[in-house]
């Protein structure tokens, strides 16, 4: 990954008089999704590229070495190699961006891609994911295990409690502290935003989260009922852009929850591309958090390749 | 564009991420044209006219110059039919019952559902306007206007009883309108019962396409009419004795030459013009919001028009941080690419913005461009010093003009210190500031954190040099309709009238004998800044009674006193409209019961001019009942409008027009005279009026109540020679509207000279008028004349 965010310290006038007209960020984001589409060589480049920016997930009750292994081995070999070889990229080595697992899996995750000999870093969700109500202590501990098991980036919940009732000094403390249990690990902070009540609260806790030395900010578990949004998205951007502009330091962003299909894929690199610019279109600076989205990308290469729809069985399942 | 160079490979728009070409094809568009044979000519009667020995200019496409097509030009005899086939539907289509015009109302807009694909690349093509604004915003808003039209036709003997269609209307649209403009308009008047003619300039086939499937329904073909033709057609069309009312959109000096080419003819005029808007940045917004809302205004293609840009001195470098940034990632291309921001006008477009941008910056300007277009790329002005020219001018499409403001009051006086008046947006998040922008914004539309919104449902028009004509809601209707019973507008126009002289001259008085009768003494003055003020000119005019006797003198007002009269009601303007419809009321109620005081005295001094007594007191009667009338009618102004796709209301507010003047007429001495002061009293204007020249007595005598209980200038009343004081009042540049009521020269007059300030005027050319009528005295035209609609958009959510 790139240079890591330091963070800053607290500096409440950074977030005491933003506004955020909740309305006019609707519309925006229903915009961008008008205004902006690929098709074509484009379409099939940009969801390459897509691929490259997923964090590969499973985060079941149910999960195994066995399904992990083969996650691992999907996020090493994520389109079929026939249809990379029609486009001329096959040599790119193309893999996912990460795979991103429970704690008690690191250990799996690790094994296995190391067993196929590949450098795809394993993130692990920790701090009470997803609810984060356990204790400050429990959390931190569930960090350095993680990153003891091999992980190397943690994507930890907020403390939504310590947002909904302004707590922003207890929130800074608290990512703080994250922070330093991970370590070298990099940092991405889950804001939770379907839990954070108002567009402003989301972006105060961007700023809290950046400030606090987050390296990515991340929209939601997945597990809340409405998960990665674009006008959340297009709240957490412009936090990323004034935090830059304001300190140098470029943080990633990471959607995640409900991004299925592959259209969804192209309208996210799109908003990016569209609030921070194209620097922010690499692995270092943006994710996507997804699970079945990555089948439905290959689908679509297929349909781009052959001309033709595939049918489940033509594609290898993850 | 991208699409020039040979095209890439994946793998290298995989390093670039690149946006590609999005090309929507357009060959419906042309196969279309080929069934014309790439010949196109007007739309009458439900047929193609292609008349003989035309000239033709060709239709180009605006990106490669590519000829799409030829298009026939009319003349005056093309413009004649057109307005013959219109005149000949009317009879029919205006005796249907509402709801069957509203049938075939919606059988147009399933039809346009139709061929929907047909009409948004058609109108990309040759406009150049980005495709995805025409097809996800225009083409679905025009099938929603014909929808709410029909819901209007359905309702409209129940809810637009005692008004008539006024009958064959014409519409002259220039270049910068789409055939969106004309939808908004043929709609209303459709619904309600008249007929088409639609001016199209040359080369745009859209509203053409649109006449045709009209025209494919098989009943009533002529009711939509469209010819296309030079500029130099737009008078012929209005001037047309059977054309009973004129729309026009276009340009502000176009709109001008109009109405003094109008004066006269006997046609209503509504002007829209103008194209510019303005947005109001306050310190207290979100920041990045209203930079989008920079964009939708000035560089999405749904404004034809630029954008005057205030920003508060606090937030400026802030803001064009932000807003250069943005415009950096804005594409620009063909229209027809469906992933561009701004399509490509036509050659006129650019070479109008690029005069500006050029001027600007010659005269000190920074001028700031950025943005990937081939054609004319987004352009930020700021630093124009406020006294150079283009600090003046109109803002062309696509530049934006940034200036800063210190407060919201200066912003305010800013804003308002332009001759333009259509919309305007304010970005707050303070709900007091924004509101109190909103109300003080002298526009016709305002949006609350959010630009260009728009909706059938909700009224569009402007005010000042933006012409007062609206489209959408029930205040599009109604300038369509009349009321019932009102005679066709004939022509009453004068070829002696000199402009020049007409008015300017007083002649001299001289004394005219006794002062015989018994009466008290009349009273004695100008009625100004609320006392009684001896004329400028010093000198006096008789009045004679019935018998021919010398009833009194009054006083000789002129020039100097008009100027001082509307100063006067300037003055009194900020007073009375802060005051609550409550209050209102109780003043004009107040004013009644003076008035019934008065009752006796005023019965007798119309009885001297020649009235029995009996119908004297009927008019004393009937004058106190108006008040009373209207002070009641105060209360129940505006209302909330709840439409689709936003979340929050739509005030529609009525304002007053500001400062009235009003030429009373001869007939009805006192009755007039009150009525019209009430109405417009109500509605919170403060007046100068001209009494009766016959018998001015009756209404000094009022003065002399009014100078004991209203507000000193809400009310001057300036005697004098009528048609000098029309004169001053109609070339007076800061009256805000004006009432006439008197001779047909006069009308002539007040219409031509109107065209200064674009005052909305009202004229009775020439015909008296049955005051004691409710529909005439009191009626709803009064009302709707009195004030001027606003749109206050707030949007909501959190």
């Amino acid at each position: 990954m790139s240079a890591r965010n330091r963070g800053t310290e607290l500096d409440l006038s950074w977030i005491s008089k933003i506004q955020v007209n909740q309305p006019a960020v609707l519309r925006r984001a229903e915009q961008i999704q008008a205004r902006r589409t690929v098709k074509k060589e484009w379409q099939a480049a940009w969801l390459l590229k897509a691929v490259t920016f997923i964090d590969l997930t499973t985060l079941s009750g149910d999960d195994t070495s066995s399904s992990i292994q083969r996650l691992c081995y999907k996020a090493k070999y994520p389109i079929r190699e026939d249809l990379l070889k029609s486009l001329n990229m096959h040599d790119k080595g193309l893999t996912t961006a990460a795979v991103c697992v429970y704690p008690a899996r690191v250990c799996d995750a690790v094994k296995a891609l190391k067993a196929s000999g590949c450098t795809i870093p394993v993130a692990s969700v920790a701090t009470g994911f997803p609810s984060g109500q356990t204790h400050l202590k429990t959390r931190l501990e569930e960090i350095r295990l993680a990153v003891e098991d091999g992980a190397t980036e943690i994507d930890v919940v907020i403390n939504r409690t310590l947002v909904l009732t302004g707590q922003w000094e207890a929130l800074y403390d608290e990512i703080r502290q994250f922070r330093k249990a991970c370590g070298e690990a990099h940092l991405k902070t889950i804001l939770a935003t379907g839990e954070l009540g108002s567009l402003t609260n989301v972006y105060k806790a961007s700023m809290i989260a950046m400030m606090a030395g987050s390296d990515f900010i991340k929209t939601s578990t997945g597990k809340e009922t409405v998960n990665a949004t674009f006008p959340v998205a297009i709240v957490m951007l412009r936090a990323i852009r004034d935090f830059f502009w304001k300190t140098g330091n470029k943080v990633g962003f990471k959607p995640a929850g409900g991004i299925r299909s592959a259209k969804d894929s192209l309208a996210w690199l799109s908003l990016v591309k569209e609030e921070l610019g194209d620097e922010w279109l690499t692995p270092e600076l943006f994710r996507i958090g997804a699970s079945t989205l990555l089948s439905d990308i290959e689908r679509q290469i297929y349909h781009h390749v052959t001309g033709r729809y595939a049918a489940y069985h033509d594609l290898p399942m993850s | 564009m991208a699409a020039t160079h040979e095209r890439p490979s994946a793998r290298e728009i995989f390093i670039t991420l690149e946006y590609g070409p999005v090309p929507e094809s357009h060959a419906c568009a042309l196969a279309w044209l080929d069934t014309q044979d790439r010949h196109l000519g007007h739309y009458v009667n439900g047929k193609w006219l292609k008349p003989e020995h035309r000239n033709s200019v060709p239709c180009q496409d605006p990106i490669t110059g590519e000829s799409l097509a030829t298009c026939l030009q009319a003349q005056a005899e093309d413009v004649a039919a057109a307005v013959e086939a219109a005149g000949t539907a009317f009879e029919n289509w205006s005796g249907l019952p509402g709801a069957s015009r509203a049938q075939h109302l919606l059988r147009l807009a399933k039809m346009i559902q139709k061929h929907q694909r047909l009409l948004w690349t058609l109108e990309s093509l040759v406009s150049g306007r980005a495709i995805r604004e025409v097809r996800d915003g225009d083409v679905p808003l025009a099938q929603q206007l014909l929808q709410y039209h029909a819901v209007q036709a359905y309702t409209q003997e129940e809810e637009l009883a005692g008004w008539e269609p006024m009958g064959v209307i014409g519409l002259i649209l220039s270049p910068m309108f789409s055939f969106l403009e004309m939808m908004w308009r043929i709609c209303p008047a459709l619904a309600v019962g008249c007929t088409v003619v639609v001016l199209v300039p040359p080369a745009s086939p859209t509203p053409l396409l649109l006449a045709q499937l009209a025209g494919e329904l098989g009943s009533f073909p002529g009711i939509l009419n469209v010819i296309s033709g030079p500029a130099s057609l737009g008078p012929v069309l209005a001037s047309h004795p059977r054309v009973q009312k004129v729309t026009f959109c276009g340009s502000v000096e176009e709109g001008r030459a109009l109405r003094r080419t109008l004066a006269g003819k006997g046609a209503e005029l509504g002007l829209a013009l103008g194209a510019e808007s303005l947005l109001v940045l306050t310190e207290a917004a979100d920041v990045d919001s209203a930079v989008e809302g920079i964009v939708d205004a000035a560089w999405s293609d749904r404004s034809a028009g630029g954008l005057r840009l205030l920003i508060q001195e606090s937030v400026w470098d802030e803001t064009m941080r932000r807003l250069q940034e943005r415009m950096a990632r804005l594409r620009g291309g063909r229209g027809l690419d469906g992933a561009v921001d701004m399509g490509t006008r036509g050659a006129a477009a650019r070479d109008l913005a690029q005069h500006y941008a050029h001027e600007a910056r010659s005269q000190g300007a920074q001028v700031f461009q950025a943005g990937d277009s081939p054609f004319f790329p987004p352009t930020l002005v700021s630093d124009l010093p406020p006294a150079s020219p283009c600090a003046q001018a109109e803002v062309p499409w696509p530049v934006v003009v940034a200036s800063s403001f210190r407060t919201a009051k200066e912003a305010l006086a800013i804003a308002n210190g332009t001759p333009r008046g259509a919309s305007a947006s304010v970005w707050s998040e303070r709900l007091g500031q924004a509101l109190e922008l909103g109300y003080g914004l002298q526009v016709g539309t305002v949006w609350i954190n959010a630009h260009g919104l728009r909706n059938t449902e909700v009224p569009t028009g402007g005010c000042k040099e933006s012409g007062s004509s609206w489209h959408g809601g029930a205040d599009g209707l109604y300038e369509y309709l009349r009321p019932s019973g009102t005679p066709a507008r004939l022509s009453y126009f004068s070829e002696n009238l000199n402009y020049d002289t007409f008015g300017l001259a007083v002649p001299s008085t001289l004394p005219a004998g006794p002062e015989i009768g018994p009466s008290p003494a009349t009273p004695y003055g100008l009625f100004i800044g609320g006392r009684f003020q001896a004329p400028g000119a010093r000198s006096s005019r008789p009045i004679k009674d019935s018998q021919g006797n010398l009833h009194g003198y009054v006083a000789e007002g002129g020039a100097k006193d008009i100027r001082g009269a509307v100063e006067a009601a300037h003055q009194a303007v900020s007073g009375w409209v802060g005051q609550s419809p409550g209050a209102r009321a109780t003043l004009l109620w107040a004013l009644a019961t003076a008035l019934e005081r008065r009752e006796s005295a005023l019965a007798s001094r119309l009885e001297r001019h020649g009235m029995e007594l009996k119908d004297a007191k009927v008019e004393v009667e009937l004058s106190t009942r108006q008040l009373r009338a209207w002070g009641a009618r105060a209360q129940a102004q505006g209302h909330v409008l709840q439409v689709a796709e936003l979340k929050g209301p739509v005030l529609r507010l009525r304002e007053p027009l500001g400062v009235l003047a009003v030429v009373c007429p001869d007939e009805w001495p006192l009755l007039a005279f009150v009525s019209l002061l009430a109405a417009a009293l109500a509605h919170g204007n403060t007046v100068v009026m001209v009494p009766s020249g016959a018998c001015p007595i009756p209404a000094l005598e009022v003065c002399q109540d009014m100078a004991a209980l209203l507000p000193a200038g809400l009310v001057n009343v300036v005697t004098g020679d009528r048609d000098h004081l029309t004169r001053c009042l109609a070339l007076h540049q800061d009256v805000q509207a004006l009432w006439y009521f008197g001779s047909a020269q006069g009308s002539q007059f007040v219409e031509w000279a109107s065209a200064g300030n674009l005052k909305p005027v009202w004229v009775n050319r020439g015909c008296p008028r049955a005051w004691d009528q409710e529909a005439k005295g009191a009626g709803a035209e009064l009302g709707l004349r009195a004030a001027r609609t606003k749109a206050l958009w707030l949007p909501m959510g959190d």
